[in-house]
């Protein structure tokens, strides 16, 4: 046999092992790819075809196409425009105070002291109580009436605090509630990337005489900056997601004062069925998180690239 | 190190994104090819070789109670019917109930309705008309005349019955005998005023140990944003004379008489406890139990925890005074809330389904749910008769001369298929005139106009 009747059949067989492998490879992703399609792609569209469509009740599903009509109606919604900007209220107030106090905490963790072992383990807490509960508690503790924290505060003189009742103080409160619940979860993260910062970087930092100031700004805030910027991302797209502890404690209210986005939408949606208005609600969220995400990502991605 | 950042930045953006399209899943809802009719035959009742199924979606405030105590129940007269109730969140059913009621192979036979979801469900056709679609399964000693109007209108839609109340209510007025003798008050009789009564509020905002800080508060109802504060304002409205709408679905609630309920329902809360805009049900319920509050407009049904049941309540029932609220220009004011049964068109088994509703509402029903569920019957002869229990007396007494109020001043929710929809702007609004972001007659104004805006979509 020459060497040239072997060619055809040995490029053959290397291309049959080529195919092979693509089928091979391609039949351990279709289980995921079939997942993610039934999970995430299939609703995603349907509440996009929701979106431009009159839904009818009768037969529960969406009937003629409506154009943009259901986006107009959207974002003429005086009361949809608000939720938005409640949530984005909730969120300057909330994400920057969660990822200071969460890395400020994980910073006197690290620190060697004793029982900070005990306390770490007791932080975890928070996070692992779930959102309803939590907001039913701390509803309960600052009660005007009969609340733990009102007659605590009591005794130092200080009259009972209307919590919820107040425009202001029921949009803090909610945001102390999601703070005493994400706060850990930041921690842990920001805990774990600080064991991983190199130690040699900080030991020549003293060995050239800088303070604790100086570590801190100059070594640690810069190594720490992807870290941060990927926690911050990662808080923004579970502190959008904002509605249990509000259900729970004051219910959007006072007037619309923590009527977030999303309570706004699931009451059009599945109180008064609303389906395709709120449809075309949850698409334009979906926008903006999207948008503000990749902004956020890029961010990101620079901070990273800087170093 | 570039190139590895590069692929970290990658995947943080795939999981970012599939954590957005996850967001988007809150707003799924999987499609119907329209709902079958019931068959011909009922699907009968059961034999004992053959039992008969039949699953009700039910409001989780009492379908644990009802599986575990009323199914038995119900099961000594019609043994081959097995029956599962399934417990739903409020805020699901009106919704749940449509998706099953359009679904060719629907999961539920039955449903329980709040007052103002028959119009929406009967409009998109998926209940069956109790008087014409199942008159063939009607025992014939089913007596729809002993019925109180007030609570069978609940469940009636352009011409049609489409179920029979299962729990009626009432809002109603509870007073604390011990605070209003303290405040040297005398009790309040059906024919106090909303005028004389607000007289009286300042005086029952008492200081009752001495100590210098007041302890008790005049007064306790709903006024947090949600679908239980309207009511208060518009019972006040009817009491006066006033309507939400007139014939023709046109708002008439944007009157001086309704600027002045609204504003009785703001002025309250000086007469009430701290925190007290932020109260939604249990919350007053809770000060009324401890007897921090002299008065409480709420549900009628929730006077057996206020006045009787021990573990929940520091008051007994010689404490606790129960009347209709307080009268306006035309008369005494209620507020109708009925849970009505309603059976599925498409379920197989209508007649078992319609077996079980015949049960709870008829007087043997009512009496055993009255005396052992502590719900109260719809029928005028349950009603007349002499409850099993003593703390019921007074109970009954309020609860028909309610529902003779309601019926006369037609004191319930908005009868449309956007009765929900209304229901929400009128409490966006009248929540803002609660909270002092609005004048009481801006938020009627307003309210007004968005629900002309809603009906004429």
């Amino acid at each position: 046999m020459s060497v040239d009747s072997l060619k055809p059949n040995r490029s053959r067989t290397r291309r049959g092992a080529v195919v092979k492998d693509v089928i091979s490879r391609w039949t351990f992703m279709v289980p995921a790819i079939v997942l993610l399609v039934a999970v995430l792609a299939y609703p995603l569209l349907y509440t996009l075809q929701i979106s431009f469509s009159d839904f009818d009740l009768a037969t529960f599903a969406p009937s003629s196409w409506a154009g943009t009509g259901n986006y107009e109606d959207a974002l003429g919604d005086e009361n949809f425009l608000n939720s938005l900007v409640v949530t984005g209220i909730y969120l300057v107030l909330a994400l920057p105070l969660q990822i200071v106090l969460g890395f400020g905490i994980a910073f006197l963790l690290n620190a060697e002291w004793r029982g900070r072992g005990v306390v770490r383990a007791l932080f975890l807490i928070p996070m692992v109580v779930a959102p309803v509960v939590s907001g039913g508690i701390w509803k309960i503790m600052l009660d005007p009436l009969w609340g733990v924290i009102t007659w605590f505060l009591g005794l130092f003189g200080v009259q009972p605090i209307d919590w919820f009742g107040d425009a202001g103080m029921a949009m803090i409160s909610i945001v102390i509630i999601d703070t005493w619940r994400s706060v850990p979860f930041v921690v842990l993260i920001a805990a774990a990337a600080m064991l991983a910062l190199p130690k040699d970087v900080f030991e020549a930092a003293s060995v050239d005489g800088a303070n604790w100031w100086q570590t801190l700004k100059s070594i640690s805030l810069p190594m720490l900056a992807p870290i941060i910027a990927a926690t911050f991302i990662v808080r923004w797209l579970g502190a959008v997601k904002m509605f249990d502890v509000v259900v729970a404690t004051t219910n959007g209210g006072p007037g619309q004062a923590t009527n977030v986005v999303n309570l706004y939408i699931y009451r059009q949606a599945f109180q008064l069925l609303e389906f395709s208005t709120s449809s075309a609600m949850a698409i334009i969220v979906l926008v903006i998180t999207m948008v503000l995400t990749f902004v956020f990502l890029w961010g990101s991605k620079k901070l990273e690239d800087r170093l | 190190m570039s190139h590895r950042n590069t692929q970290r930045s990658h995947r943080k953006a795939v999981i970012a994104i599939a954590s957005i399209s996850a967001f988007a899943v809150t707003l799924t809802a999987c499609s119907g090819g329209g709902g079958s009719d019931a068959p011909a035959d009922g699907g009968g009742l059961g034999t004992a070789d053959k039992h008969v199924k039949i699953t009700m979606m039910s409001n989780d405030a009492f379908a644990e109670t009802w599986q575990e105590q009323l199914v038995p129940e119900f099961n000594k007269a019609y043994p081959y019917i097995d029956v599962t109730i399934d417990s739903t969140p409020y805020d699901s059913l009106l919704a749940k109930g449509l998706l099953n009621g359009t679904s060719p192979s629907p999961d539920y036979d039955l449903i329980t309705l709040d007052d103002p979801w028959t119009p929406q469900l009967a409009e998109a056709g998926v209940l069956l008309d109790l008087k014409s679609d199942a008159a063939q399964w009607t025992e014939d000693d089913y007596d729809w005349d002993d019925f109180n109007s007030a609570p069978l209108a609940s469940s009636e839609w352009d011409d049609g019955q489409y179920g029979v109340p299962l729990r009626s209510n009432l809002l109603v007025m509870l007073y604390n005998k011990d605070l209003y003798a303290k405040a040297g008050l005398p009790e309040p009789t059906p024919e106090l005023t909303w005028d004389q009564y607000m007289e009286q509020a300042p005086e029952l905002v008492q200081d009752t140990d001495g100590d210098g800080a007041v302890d008790s508060w005049a007064v306790g109802l709903t006024w947090v944003r949600g679908v239980l504060s309207p009511p208060f304002w518009q019972t006040v409205l009817n009491s006066n004379g006033g309507a939400l709408f007139d014939e023709d679905m046109k708002p008439t609630f944007d009157t001086d008489e309704g600027v002045a309920a609204l504003q009785t329902q703001v002025d309250l809360l000086e007469y009430a406890p701290p925190g007290a805009s932020t109260y939604n049900y249990n919350e007053p319920l809770d000060a009324f139990r401890q007897g921090k509050i002299a008065t409480l407009f709420t549900w009628g049904s929730a006077y057996k925890s206020a006045a009787v049941d021990e573990a929940v309540t520091t008051l007994t029932p010689d404490q606790v005074g129960i009347q209709t609220m307080p009268a306006g220009s035309e008369g005494a004011s209620a507020h109708r809330g009925i849970w009505s049964g309603s059976v599925f068109k498409n379920s197989d088994n209508p007649e078992a389904a319609w077996a079980l509703l015949q049960w709870m509402s008829s007087k043997e029903g009512e009496l055993w749910s009255s005396a052992n569920l502590g719900s109260f019957p719809a029928r005028k002869s349950t009603l007349a008769s002499e409850p099993a229990e003593p703390w019921l007396a007074p109970v009954y007494t309020a609860i028909q001369s309610g529902f003779d109020v309601a019926a006369d001043g037609e004191m319930w929710r908005p009868r449309s298929p956007d009765s929900n929809a209304i229901q929400e702007i009128l409490a966006n609004e009248t929540s803002a005139a609660v909270q002092g972001d609005r004048t009481a007659e801006e938020a009627l104004d307003r309210a007004a106009s968005e629900i002309k805006e809603l009906l004429e979509k």
